[in-house]
């Protein structure tokens, strides 16, 4: 039996939502396969590394045990020899276990973990895992060179300006007044590298724009500002696969209680893109999006352009705006690793739950024997010149 | 391993854990102190008996528990009181009998239980129940207006639950509870009557030689439907014959012109006299059947008799249920009800829980079947299984209980029947049976996938993880803790 390490919780903003995601959506099918062994590797907030069966159970989460928990296990450690093994301190006599591990699922979300820092990681350990690679989840999580590299490759995006905290501490007026001279509001100001609409805002003029470039600034070194696109209806195509790809069904938001959704809207009141409950995120989409034909097929077309452009692998989801009027569609974002697998999206494909982490499995095995055929050494006489 | 063993074990020696266990397990049995014995003798982790269900405290179980805590602990204080006497020097042997006494008390109390029970039902219930069954025949006797019997080894609360609901829309109808069925609940029943009832509709059990004659003697009906024949309870009747025997004995108290039988159970055709009035998929007392449609939540079909047509439409799935709706159609003009009201009862009833009951999850079409205990109930799930459509077809059961000698060819039969519904996949939960579905799926060449599952609490409650939209999903028949 493989044994599959399961990563999550992390030293992000989106910790709790990483449990959430690896404990309903991950572990539990990956375990009625009956194929895996599951070690369920816990990231503290603090940066810390647990391995335990009882990291397994969400109770002890919402229970806050969690601490009582975490005070009495003893960190694991990491070996890279002949591929990544996790090292478990037993409380007798010192004793160490070594458990090698065939695959690691990467349930996190957010700064390292989403962000590549994990992928790179795994790369080191020459492990096979499950997602995009270290490039791919990179360019992904950051707003500004996701557009850039999307604009160098055709693909639509709205009109934006890129700035930095240090830009805007040097020279504020002259920033505001290039925002405005380049864009129209409302606009959004977003930092770079978050998820989960964290210090997202959405300003209607110069005061409101300075104080969220502020907001922005205190959460991320590099900040986009985008115009609003004009009747908006906002999508997203959650794919699966490698080279041969498999699009979960066109979603749609429905939340209309607030005109964009922060953190507390997504995720404690109601969800719009289901990395919180999956309820939440079905309670307030439309599967599949009830938009006329035309309109699908090229945000489904767009969704399979971006996936593969940005040469994403096993899962991600995109993140679309269309024009309704101008029946124009804009890629937003992209989400390397969706909250919950957005296992809800491909129940309603026909792909279970099971299936789907089966499938994620295969395309990170697949992917690594693909990465193993690339020659990543070069046998030079440089040295031996004189 | 040590672990488990230890798990299983530690609970006979926490006397709390141990009375809960014990009341547990007889309640399970429903008090049947063979069962019981039988059960506890071959159970090999006491830490898994409890799985599906708690104990539910009425008033025996909850006497049950605190007795048997109460003598455990007073056994365990009198043990440590006899060591206490050897370590004072006041009691040689001290040691070894308080030792023993504290050992002992698990395996003492489970076998002692069984006696004050035995005397209890004895002495006190049976003749208390007794006095309430004479009551009862005595209000049955009295009764003035029409008796119905349900009768029959499978589809009695079904039948019994949808002629209600037809008769119910002209006649004030009294019909028994849920699934009781035998004489004491039959008891109950008569004394809750009001006296105002025009029709009375009784579901009479089957589960042992002699239980049909005896609930005919006290109720003494008019009318009987006999639903269905199957192996069911060969534990106690030990062949079909003697199953059917019982379930027809029926007709000693009823004219046989009054008497409507399910012809489509194919064990039944021998036992049918002449002046029964039959029904099956085809119809029933002169109504033809036609224009029949299948659906993935209900039936449609047509029901017409000389120049009249009634177009039907209902909530109950399978084809398989058009005998009996006809039936109870057919039964209700006969009574003198209209058609419209009947057709609208027919509209608006449900499948009783866990009978064909169909609902959705994660997308997926689950029908729920988990009460369904025969062969006959099989072969119609599987008949639906293959007729309608869907992108995957998963078929879920862990086979049937007390089936007696029929054990084997029966479970052969069922994986012959699951092969004839060509599932993509089939989940067998494991114990006794598995090994023969098995069988009899390769024996009709299955081409799906089998899975085994050694969990099935665990299996159900994570059900919505392997299903998705465009799935059908059939799960017949559940064991419950006291079956392995």
């Amino acid at each position: 039996m493989k044994r599959v390490a399961v990563i999550f919780g992390g030293q992000s903003t989106e910790h709790d939502v990483s449990i959430v995601t690896a404990l309903g959506s991950v572990i539990r099918p990956l375990e009625l396969t009956k194929l895996y062994q599951i070690e369920p590797i816990y990231i503290s907030k603090d940066g810390t590394w647990y391995c335990d069966d009882r990291l397994k159970d969400i109770a002890v989460y919402q229970s806050g045990e969690i601490d009582d928990i975490l005070t009495k296990l003893k960190p694991i450690s990491l070996d890279f020899t002949n591929g990544l093994a996790i090292i478990k301190s037993s409380p007798f006599a010192g004793r160490k276990t070594y458990l090698k591990i065939d695959l690691v699922f990467p349930a996190m979300h957010g700064t390292l973990g989403e962000d590549g820092s994990l992928m790179g990681l795994l790369d080191m350990a020459n492990v096979p895992y499950v997602g995009c690679g270290l490039r791919a989840s990179v360019l992904a999580m950051d707003k500004i060179l996701s557009k850039e590299v999307a604009l160098n490759h055709d693909i639509p995006v709205t009109k934006y300006v890129a700035t930095t905290k240090f830009e805007l501490e040097l020279k504020p007026d002259e920033i505001i007044k290039n925002i405005n001279t380049m864009l129209k509001f409302p606009l959004f100001v977003k930092p770079a590298h978050l998820g989960s609409s964290i210090g997202i805002s959405r300003v209607k003029d110069n005061q409101e724009l300075t104080n969220a470039l502020e907001v922005a600034a205190h959460f991320d070194q590099n900040i986009l500002i985008e115009e609003e696109v004009a009747n908006l209806i906002e999508v997203t195509l959650p794919i699966i696969g490698n080279e041969e790809l498999t699009p979960g069904l066109l979603e749609r938001p429905l939340n209309h209680e607030a005109s964009f959704f922060d953190f507390e809207t997504k995720y404690m009141g109601g969800s719009k893109k289901g990395k919180g409950s999956k309820s939440g995120s079905q309670g307030y989409s439309e599967i599949p999006a009830k938009l006329p034909k035309e309109l699908t097929d090229l945000a489904l077309n767009l969704g399979l352009k971006v996936y593969q452009t940005f040469d994403l692998k096993g899962i991600a989801r995109v993140d679309m705006l269309i024009d309704s009027k101008k029946s124009k569609v804009y890629f937003n974002e992209i989400n390397p690793l969706p909250g919950s697998l957005y296992s809800h999206n491909f129940n309603q494909a026909g792909i279970s739950n099971v299936e789907l982490v089966k499938k994620l499995v295969n395309y990170a095995q697949e992917n690594y024997k693909y990465l193993k055929s690339l020659n990543r050494t070069f046998n030079s006489n440089y040295l031996r010149q004189r | 391993m040590l672990k488990n063993i230890l798990n299983s074990y530690l609970i006979f020696y926490s006397p709390r854990r141990f009375a809960k266990l014990i009341a547990y397990m007889l309640q399970a049995s429903e008090y049947d102190l063979k069962a019981y014995l039988k059960w506890f003798w071959s159970t090999q982790d006491f830490s898994k008996v409890q799985v599906r269900k708690d104990l539910n405290l009425t008033r025996i179980a909850r006497i049950n528990k605190t007795f048997l805590a109460l003598i455990c602990e007073i056994q365990i204080l009198v043990g440590l009181g006899l060591m206490i006497l050897y370590f004072t020097g006041h009691l040689m042997a001290g040691w070894g009998y308080g030792l023993g006494l504290i050992i002992i008390y698990p395996v003492l109390w489970s076998q002692l239980i069984v006696v004050p029970i035995f005397f209890a039902r004895l002495l006190i219930i049976y003749p208390k129940q007794k006095r309430a069954i004479n009551r009862s025949a005595q209000i049955f006797k009295n009764f003035n207006g029409l008796k119905i019997a349900i009768v029959g080894s499978y589809g009695k609360t079904s039948m019994k639950e949808l002629l209600d609901a037809v008769l119910r829309t002209k006649f004030k109808v009294a019909s028994t509870a849920g699934n009781q069925n035998v004489a004491t609940s039959h008891a109950v029943f008569a004394n809750k009557l009001q006296g105002n009832e025009e029709i009375l509709i009784i579901e009479f059990g089957e589960g042992q030689p002699g239980d049909v004659a005896k609930f005919s003697k006290t109720v003494l009906p008019d009318r009987a439907i006999i639903t269905g024949l199957s192996p069911a309870h060969l534990d106690k009747y030990k062949t079909l014959n003697k199953a059917a025997e019982d379930i027809f004995s029926v007709d000693h108290y009823v004219k046989h012109n009054k008497i409507l039988v399910n012809a489509e159970s194919s064990y039944i055709k021998p036992y049918c006299k002449k002046a029964y009035q039959l029904y099956d998929r085809s119809g029933t007392l002169g109504w033809k059947v036609g224009a029949v449609q299948v659906l993935n939540n209900g039936l449609k079909f047509e029901l017409s008799k000389k120049q009249q047509t009634l177009k039907i439409k209902s909530n109950l799935l399978g084809r398989h249920q058009i005998g009996p709706i006809s039936a109870v159609i057919a039964l209700a003009l006969e009574l003198g009800l209209e058609p419209e009201p009947i057709l609208g009862a027919l509209k608006t009833f449900k499948p009783y829980q866990h009978r064909m009951e169909p609902y959705q999850l994660n997308g997926a079409y689950i029908i729920d079947d988990t009460y369904n205990g025969n062969i006959e109930g099989i072969k119609a799930g599987c008949d639906l299984l293959r007729e309608l459509k869907a992108n995957r077809k998963i078929y879920i059961t862990p086979g049937l209980v007390d089936q007696g000698p029929e054990n084997e060819a029966v479970h052969l039969r069922i994986g012959s029947y699951i092969a004839d519904a060509q599932p993509d996949i089939v989940i067998l939960m494991q114990n006794s049976v598995t090994n023969f579905i098995q069988k009899g799926l390769e024996k009709a060449h299955f081409k799906g996938k089998v899975e085994i599952i050694d969990d099935p609490l665990f299996f159900y409650n994570n059900l919505k993880e392997i299903v998705a939209k465009g799935d059908l999903v059939l799960m017949q028949n559940d064991w419950p803790d006291n079956y392995r």
